[in-house]
C-alpha cells in the first residue's frame, strides 16, 4: 500500500488531526490540506486513493473541489467522502456528484468514517 | 303684510277671470237670441254672481279650515254655517284620515332618511376600511364584472382601482388561475371558501400571494357575488428565508466545535490516542471547543435577548476609562503572547456615560480580542477614548496594525455569522462577536459603531456611547 494514501481536507485543524489519526491507526498513510486549493495542489503531486473533505472551507469549498476533480481525467474516479456541518441542501448537492460516495453529517463518528473508507475501498474486514 | 295684499290681489284677479269666463259661458248657452253686448253683459253679471258665491264658500271653508286646524273637530264643525255642516263633517273625516296618513308618511320618510344615512355611513366606513387594508379585496358580481377593487388590489393586480368597478373581470385580473378560482367558486353555488397560493405577474417581478375566495349570497341564498381576498406573501417568504439562513448558519457554527469534541471523545474511549501527548492534545481540544461552544451559545442568546427586548440591563453611571483599562488588562496576556504592544491612550476628561458596565466591557474586550487575532506578531494596538461635548457622547477607538478588512466586507462585517472568507484560517471566531457589539452599542445604549480600514495597514473600530441618560428602545427589565 506504499503508493496509496488518503487525503483529509478540512479548515479545522482539530478535525484534520483526529480523522488523520483514526485512519493512520488503521494502517493508512494520510496527507492533510486546509482547503480545496491546497488539496488540488497535493493531488497534482500524487493521486490519492480516497479523499475525505469538509464542505465549507475558504478559498475553494468541498463541492468545488469535487467538481474540479471530475474535470481531471486522473482524479475523476477518486472516491470522495464528504463531511458537512450544513443542513440537507448542501449535502444533497454534494451527494448528486458522481465521485461523492458518502456524505456524513457533523458531528461525525471517526469510526463511521473508517467504516465508509473500508466499504468503498473493499478493505478486508478488520478484527474488532 | 305684503303677502296678504298679494294673496288678495290674486284672489280678485281669479274672481274677475271666473266672472268673465262665466259670462262667456252663459252667452254661448243662450246662443245668438240676444245681441252680443247684452249677452256678454248678462254673462258677466251671472259670472260675477257665481264668483261671489264661490268666494263666499271659499272664505267660509277657509275660515272653517283654519278653525279646524286650531280647534277641536266638534267645535270646528259647529263653527261652520249650518248649511255647510254635513259637508263639513265629511270633510273633517277626510281631513282627519289624511292627517293620520300624513303623520305615517312623515314617520316613514324620517325612518327612510335615517336608514339612508346609516347605509351611507356604513358604505363610507367600509370603503375607508377597504382603502387602508393591506390585503387586496376584489368583489365580482354574477355577471363577472368587478364591483369593488380596493387600493391594495389595484397595486397587486397593476390596475387603476378607482376605474375598475363595472369593468369585466378578465380586464382587471390578468392571472388565469385567479380568474378560474373566482369563477369556479361562484359556479359551485356554496358558502365554502377556497384558498390557493398564486404567483401574480411574471419573472423576477412575480409576487407570491395567497388567495381566499368566497361567495356572497342574496336573501334567497343565490350567489350574487364572489369576494376574493389576496394576501401578499413576499414579506413572510423573506422572513422565512432569513430564519432558515440563520438556523443553517447557527447549526453550522454549533456543529463544528461539537464535531471536534465528539471525535476526540470517541478516540479516547476507543483507546486510539495511544501516547500521553496525543491524549493531552485531545483533552486540550475538548476544553477549547467546549469553551467555544459555550461562548457561541452565550452570544446567540444575548443577541436574541437584545433583539427580543427581554435582556436585563444594569444601567448605572459608568466610567468608560476604567472599563477600557480593565479590558486592556484582560487581553494583555494574549497580546504579549504574540509580541504585540497594547496600551490605552485616554483623554484626561470626564469619560462617564450612562450604561451597563458589563455589556460595555464585553464590547471593548471583543474589539481588542479581534485586534489581537488579526494583527501579526509584533503589531501595535491602541485604545483611545475622548469625550465629544457637542454630540454629548464618549468616543472610543481601537486601532491596530493588522490585516485590514477588504472594502467589499466592510459593510457586512457587523452581520450575524459574517466572516471575512480569507481570514477564516487566520483565526477562529463565531461570526457573532461584532454583531453582539453592534447590538450592545446601538440597541441597548443608543450609540453608534463603525470602522475605518485600509487593507494591509490595519483597522480602526470605533463606537460612541451617549453621556446622558438614554432610554434605550425596546428593552425591558
Amino acid at each position: 500500500m506504499s503508493s496509496e494514501f488518503i487525503l483529509v481536507v478540512d479548515d479545522e485543524s482539530h478535525i484534520q488531526h483526529v480523522v488523520s489519526l483514526k485512519l493512520r491507526n488503521a494502517g493508512w498513510e494520510v496527507e492533510t490540506a486546509a482547503d480545496g486549493e491546497e488539496a488540488l495542489h497535493a493531488m497534482a503531486a500524487r493521486r490519492p486513493t480516497l479523499v475525505v473533505t469538509d464542505l465549507q472551507m475558504p478559498y475553494m469549498d468541498g463541492i468545488e473541489l469535487c467538481r474540479a476533480m471530475l474535470e481531471r481525467p486522473d482524479l475523476c474516479d477518486v472516491p470522495v467522502i464528504v463531511l458537512t456541518a450544513r443542513g440537507y441542501a448542501l449535502g444533497d448537492e454534494a451527494s448528486e456528484l458522481p465521485n461523492v460516495n458518502a456524505v456524513l453529517s457533523k458531528p461525525f463518528s471517526p469510526r463511521a468514517i473508517l467504516d465508509h473508507v473500508d466499504g468503498i475501498l473493499n478493505t478486508p474486514e478488520r478484527a474488532a | 303684510m305684503f303677502q296678504t295684499l298679494t294673496r288678495t290681489m290674486l284672489s280678485a284677479t281669479a274672481f274677475t277671470a271666473a266672472a268673465v269666463a262665466g259670462g262667456c259661458l252663459v252667452s254661448w248657452l243662450l246662443g245668438s237670441a240676444m245681441p252680443w253686448p247684452s249677452l256678454v253683459g248678462a254673462g258677466i253679471a251671472a259670472g260675477t254672481m257665481a264668483a261671489v258665491a264661490l268666494a263666499v264658500v271659499a272664505r267660509s271653508s277657509g275660515a272653517f279650515r283654519a278653525r279646524l286646524e286650531s280647534t277641536r273637530t266638534a267645535e270646528a264643525v259647529a263653527s261652520a254655517p249650518r248649511w255647510l255642516r254635513p259637508t263639513a263633517r265629511t270633510l273633517v273625516g277626510c281631513l282627519e284620515r289624511m292627517a293620520v296618513r300624513e303623520d305615517a308618511w312623515k314617520t316613514r320618510e324620517r325612518d327612510l332618511e335615517i336608514r339612508a344615512r346609516v347605509a351611507e355611513s356604513g358604505r363610507e366606513q367600509a370603503e375607508a376600511v377597504l382603502a387602508v387594508m393591506d390585503e387586496a379585496v376584489l368583489v365580482v358580481n354574477e355577471f363577472q364584472e368587478v364591483v369593488v377593487c380596493n387600493a391594495a388590489a389595484g397595486r397587486l393586480l397593476s390596475c387603476d382601482s378607482e376605474a375598475a368597478p363595472g369593468r369585466p373581470l378578465s380586464d382587471i385580473v390578468q392571472d388565469s388561475t385567479l380568474r378560474r378560482i373566482i369563477v369556479e367558486t361562484m359556479d359551485a353555488q356554496s358558502t365554502g371558501v377556497r384558498q390557493a397560493e398564486l404567483m401574480l405577474g411574471e419573472g423576477a417581478d412575480a409576487i407570491a400571494c395567497e388567495a381566499t375566495v368566497g361567495c356572497i349570497l342574496d336573501q334567497k341564498d343565490r350567489v350574487s357575488a364572489a369576494v376574493a381576498v389576496l394576501h401578499d406573501l413576499t414579506r413572510e417568504r423573506e422572513i422565512a428565508q432569513m430564519k432558515s439562513e440563520f438556523v443553517s448558519k447557527a447549526s453550522h457554527e454549533l456543529r463544528t466545535p461539537l464535531s471536534s469534541m465528539r471525535a476526540c471523545v470517541e478516540m479516547l474511549v476507543d483507546g486510539e490516542a495511544q501516547d500521553e501527548g496525543t491524549r493531552e492534545d485531545f483533552y486540550g481540544i475538548i476544553q477549547t471547543e467546549t469553551e467555544r461552544l459555550a461562548r457561541l451559545v452565550d452570544n446567540m442568546l444575548n443577541i436574541s435577548r437584545i433583539e427580543a427586548g427581554i435582556i436585563e440591563i444594569d444601567r448605572t453611571r459608568v466610567d468608560l476609562g476604567s472599563v477600557l483599562e480593565q479590558a486592556v488588562r484582560t487581553i494583555e496576556p494574549q497580546a504579549s503572547e504574540k509580541g504585540q504592544t497594547l496600551h490605552a491612550d485616554l483623554s484626561p476628561v470626564d469619560l462617564n456615560v450612562s450604561g451597563d458596565c458589563d455589556m460595555l466591557l464585553q464590547v471593548v474586550v471583543n474589539l481588542l480580542s479581534n485586534a489581537v487575532k488579526y494583527t501579526p506578531e509584533g503589531g501595535r494596538i491602541v485604545v483611545t477614548a475622548d469625550s465629544d461635548n457637542l454630540a454629548r457622547c464618549v468616543h472610543v477607538g481601537v486601532q491596530d496594525t493588522g490585516l485590514g478588512i477588504p472594502p467589499a466586507d466592510v459593510d457586512r462585517i457587523f452581520e450575524k455569522f459574517y466572516r471575512v472568507e480569507n481570514y477564516k484560517r487566520v483565526a477562529k471566531g463565531t461570526g457573532l462577536g461584532l454583531n453582539l457589539c453592534r447590538h450592545i452599542v446601538e440597541t441597548v445604549h443608543g450609540g453608534q459603531i463603525g470602522l475605518e480600514s485600509t487593507l494591509g495597514m490595519g483597522s480602526r473600530f470605533w463606537f460612541t456611547v451617549p453621556m446622558g441618560r438614554v432610554e434605550a428602545p425596546r428593552v425591558a427589565a
